[in-house]
């Protein structure tokens, strides 16, 4: 197994889809704002930023530059490998869900 | 700002714009608190984030392809940057790594042990409380119990309290028996501890009326002999006998606690006596509030006054004629602080010519760097990323230097604290961890000195200029001045501590050659102890009958006993005059008391009458020899044989011999009036005495110490055995300091040499470097190999002899800091100035021939197809 193929980490997953949901406002800022939202937890930015890099080292997400309201920003999005990375995530998060029955424990939750 | 600084200077702007506006908008939301509050949360959980990020890129050196073109990452990730580019550079260039790393380490391990000798010896505080207003007596050892009561009863002003102590070997019994054992004891007033500011450990010290007439004896214990009986609080209370003598443990002294010398284990009382004069103590004053060493002069003239109308000194005696109180720490290490701050400053010296030979190899460095650095420069990179780089490269040598150098500190540290005579300050000699911040510390700031000519170099230097030069090979290059003024510095420095060793090494040739008036080759010598309990006749048997077992060991070829063995300064001087001859100047002579043998054991010949035999022990009638001092001074012309004498001991004795002068006094002290008489015809035996035992030819005087020893014990059980040693080192440790700081200097002499040399031939090796091209093309127009080694050689001794000359001219202004050390050779001696000349042109001259050599032998073909 090379790195690529290594499973992705539950925040790299987290900001991997995110950047997939801003779509062309992929930017450090609305990244962090979209998980916020979806997960309603607080991120620090740092992480965000720290997170975007490594996936750029591994060829997950591609940045470039580009200009949005005036203003020069780093933009992201993801790249093939990226795609393929979240797929095999989401492939072996769904093998792992296969026979689990949660529904007697969560009777008594 | 804890965020802006954590971030890639191209996202920079950007994020904190971002930031700004989602701050804007939460205050308009949840209001300013909640916002303050998330800023918060969002700068404390960012920064581990951001700087695990700045970490892991600067060592995987990865760019986002955003950032491509806007170089400019955070501090941290250009140090680790600049770190990898360091190492990977050194790494390429291991001879030069080498050479560096291992020139500043040598400097700094010297500089490291020695600072950490010092700062524990002459820097830690004195294990009294305010030592600074403790003061040490002049004439130490001659103050008389009367003084000290009749002080204490007219306490002069200046001072608050003074206490009187005085010094002596002696054998104690553990509580619970076991053989006697020696130990240095204090016998003080009983206000000792109260002056000293001290209090024990557990138990107590002493009180007042301790040293009262038939007041009991008791008994302080330093931590470390506490430790040795057993560490055990019920000691307390208990008897520890002590020459014989029971003495009540009262209590114990704190670790760390010393008086006035680490080597003193026990505290005792003493009943003080006020009739008692004999002059053996020493005294301590605590200055009393308002008064410091500055204006104690009318005080102490106060005090010399009133102890004079109550003494009665003769003039000859009179010790208040010069008073001097010196503060207790230069008291405690007074004779060791000249030679450690001599040692120090010679191992600074090193240092900084570690520092100048390193600086000249970078600067060598850079400048054939030069087309790779104005490369760079035209690419975009800035000065200071240029000089951050070489400052980085220059700290990676430090940190190495650093460490090689603690190891060489660490190692080096025992074999420097026995190599210099720090006496009984040895035990307090301890290798700690200062030794490792030391090095580091004197490391980095070595790499920073290192670091900033070659960086002023760079900042000065035009470094596109160098780029059009480049390809004409550097003819016309930069002149080399910065490396030429290092090396005549480190070459001035080296001169510096070569003619150093070379004015110790003849201050140790001249010391040597003094006749000490004894044979100091085969003599082995012991210190002995004896219980004081045991009654005066029967010590006087039992040392007596010690002599024969001695003298029939094997290899042993004769034996005897003295009060006070030569070369060891101290004894006693008594009272002398002759029958019929009136007194001169001179009255008291050098008095040793000795066993038959003694003479010929040391090798002190008989000039003229005879030597004692074994007979004239038994005799009745007491017999004296005289040295040739004692002839001289009192005799005149007179025939001394036959003469009856004054035998200081209330009677007459007869003359029967002359002796030659020994040291009796200390090597350099010249001939000394002395006189030797039996044991058994002295009524005082003293305590301590010394064994002198003469070995057969050829057999070692270290290898009957323990066939002495146990015979000692065999034949006088209370007797011990407090030292071994040998007539040589007896000899050796008369010289002096000079001995040992000669040794370090010598050491250190060489390894300047080798350094400078190293210089030289680094700057030569670059100035040939840097015009082989012009001298192919000179050598191929038909200049011979012969002339271009004369004019490589030549350049480099120019650098030499200014560097000489600028030594010698400094070795005349600063040697006068050795002056303490040195006999019968000036400071500015010239023998040894020229011989420190000598040695360093040669020295410098054959480090310029290899690179001359190595440039002639080249084939001109060759190095213009390279160029």
């Amino acid at each position: 197994m090379t790195q690529n193929d290594a499973p992705l980490g539950a925040f790299e997953e987290q900001v991997l889809l995110a950047v997939m949901r801003t779509r062309e406002n992929a930017y450090g800022m609305r990244v962090r704002q979209e998980i916020e939202a979806v997960t309603g937890r607080d991120v620090a930015i740092g992480a965000v930023y720290s997170t975007l890099d490594r996936l750029e080292a591994k060829a997950l997400v591609r940045s470039g530059r580009s200009s949005i309201d005036g203003s020069s920003r780093r933009m992201f999005e993801v790249a093939p490998a990226g795609a393929h990375a979240l797929a095999q995530t989401k492939l072996m998060r769904d093998r792992l869900w296969r026979g689990v029955d949660l529904k007697p424990l969560l009777a008594a939750y | 700002m804890l965020l802006r600084s954590l971030l890639h200077d191209a996202e920079r702007d950007e994020v904190e714009a971002d930031i700004r506006g989602e701050y804007a908008m939460r205050c308009d939301r949840d209001g300013v608190e909640s916002a303050n509050a998330w800023i918060w949360r969002q700068a404390s959980a960012s920064a581990p984030a951001s700087l695990k990020r700045s970490w892991w890129r600067g060592w995987t050196g990865f760019e986002s392809q955003a950032h491509m073109h806007r170089p400019g990452g955070v501090m941290l990730e250009q140090w680790i940057q600049d770190a990898r580019f360091a190492v990977r550079r050194l790494m390429k260039r291991p001879l030069f790594a080498t050479l560096a790393i291992v020139t500043l380490a040598l400097g700094v391990g010297g500089t490291a042990a020695v600072y950490s000798l010092v700062r524990t010896l002459l820097l830690e505080p004195l294990p009294y409380g305010n030592s600074s207003t403790l003061a040490a007596f002049w004439n130490p050892f001659d103050w008389s119990q009367a003084e000290h009561l009749f002080l204490q009863d007219n306490m002069p002003a200046g001072f608050s309290d003074i206490a009187a102590y005085t010094q002596m070997d002696l054998t104690f019994t553990a509580p619970d028996g076991g053989a006697p054992q020696s130990t240095s004891m204090i016998v003080s007033s009983a206000n000792l501890f109260g002056v000293l500011d001290v209090q024990p450990l557990f138990g107590q010290v002493f009180g007042p009326g301790d040293d009262a007439q038939g007041a009991e004896p008791k008994v302080v214990l330093s931590y470390g002999l506490w430790r040795t009986l057993g560490e055990d609080r019920s000691l307390i209370g208990r008897p520890l006998e002590i020459g014989g003598e029971p003495h009540t443990i009262i209590g114990v002294m704190p670790p760390g606690f010393w008086f006035p010398d680490p080597e003193a284990r026990v505290w005792v009382n003493a009943p003080f006596d006020p009739e008692n004069r004999s002059g053996n103590y020493a005294m301590i004053g605590r200055l009393a509030d308002g008064y410091t060493f500055g204006n104690m002069a009318a005080p102490l003239a106060q005090m010399g006054t009133r102890l004079r109308e109550r003494f009665d000194y003769p003039p000859d005696w009179d010790k208040t004629r010069n008073p001097v109180l010196t503060p207790i720490a230069d008291s405690v290490a007074g004779t060791v602080k000249p030679m450690l701050l001599a040692t120090l400053a010679a191992m600074a010296l090193i240092l900084l010519i570690a520092c100048s030979n390193v600086a000249a190899l970078m600067l060598g460095q850079v400048d054939s760097r030069s087309t790779e650095l104005a490369v760079r420069s035209a690419l975009g990179a800035n000065r200071r990323q240029l000089m951050q780089q070489l400052v980085m490269e220059t700290v990676i040598l430090g940190v190495a230097a650093g460490l090689l150098g603690s190891l060489l500190a660490a190692g080096s540290f025992s074999v420097l604290k026995h190599s210099l005579a720090l006496g009984a300050l040895l035990d307090n000699a301890q290798l700690d961890w200062s030794v490792f911040t030391g090095a580091m510390g004197i490391s980095l700031l070595a790499a920073l000195v290192v670091a900033a000519v070659p960086a002023i170099s760079l900042w000065r230097g035009d470094l596109r200029d160098s780029l059009t030069h480049s390809r004409t090979s550097g003819i016309s290059g930069r002149g080399g001045r910065t490396e030429n003024a290092l090396v005549i510095f480190e070459v001035a420095l080296a001169v510096l501590l070569v003619a150093g060793a070379a004015l110790l090494i003849r201050t140790v040739d001249n010391l040597r050659s003094i006749d000490p008036g004894v044979t100091v080759e085969q003599v082995a010598v012991l210190d002995i102890i004896t219980e004081y309990t045991t009654a005066r006749p029967e010590r006087a048997r039992m040392l007596s009958d010690i002599i024969p077992g001695l003298q029939a060991l094997p290899g042993v070829e004769n034996a005897a006993l003295t009060q006070q063995l030569p070369l060891r300064h101290g004894g006693n001087n008594w009272g002398f005059h002759v029958e019929g001859i009136e007194r001169g100047n001179q009255s008291t002579t050098a008095f040793r008391i000795v066993t038959p043998g003694y003479l010929s054991t040391l090798g002190i010949d008989i000039r003229q009458g005879r030597d004692f035999t074994p007979a004239d022990a038994v005799s009745e009638e007491p017999l004296v020899i005289i040295n040739e001092a004692t002839r001289d001074a009192f005799f005149g012309p007179v025939d001394p044989i036959g003469r009856m004498v004054a035998s200081g001991t209330g009677g007459l004795a007869r003359v029967i011999g002359v002796a030659g002068n020994a040291a009796e006094a200390g090597l350099t002290a010249g001939p000394t009036p002395a006189r030797y008489m039996l044991l058994s015809h002295v009524p005082s035996t003293a305590l301590q005495q010394t064994v002198v035992i003469r070995t057969r030819e050829g057999v070692d005087p270290a290898s009957v110490f323990d066939a002495a020893r146990s015979t000692i014990e065999r034949v006088a059980p209370i007797v011990a055995v407090s030292n071994t040693t040998t007539m040589q080192d007896v000899f050796d440790r008369a010289v002096g300091p000079a001995l040992q700081l000669k040794s370090l200097l010598v050491i250190l002499g060489g390894l300047a040499l080798v350094l400078g040399a190293v210089g030289v031939y680094g700057v030569v090796s670059h100035f040939v470097g840097k015009r082989r091209r012009e001298w192919s093309i000179r050598m191929a127009l038909g200049l011979r190999p012969w002339q271009l080694i004369g004019r490589i050689v030549a350049r480099g001794g120019m650098l030499v002899a200014a560097g000489t000359v600028i030594g010698i001219i400094a070795s005349l202004a600063v040697m006068r800091v050795l002056s303490t050390f040195l006999y019968d050779v000036t400071p500015a001696d010239r023998p040894s100035l020229m011989i420190a000349m000598a040695i360093l042109l040669a020295a410098g001259m054959l480090a310029a021939l290899i690179p001359a050599w190595r440039a002639s032998r080249a084939d001109p073909a060759t190095v213009l197809r390279e160029q």
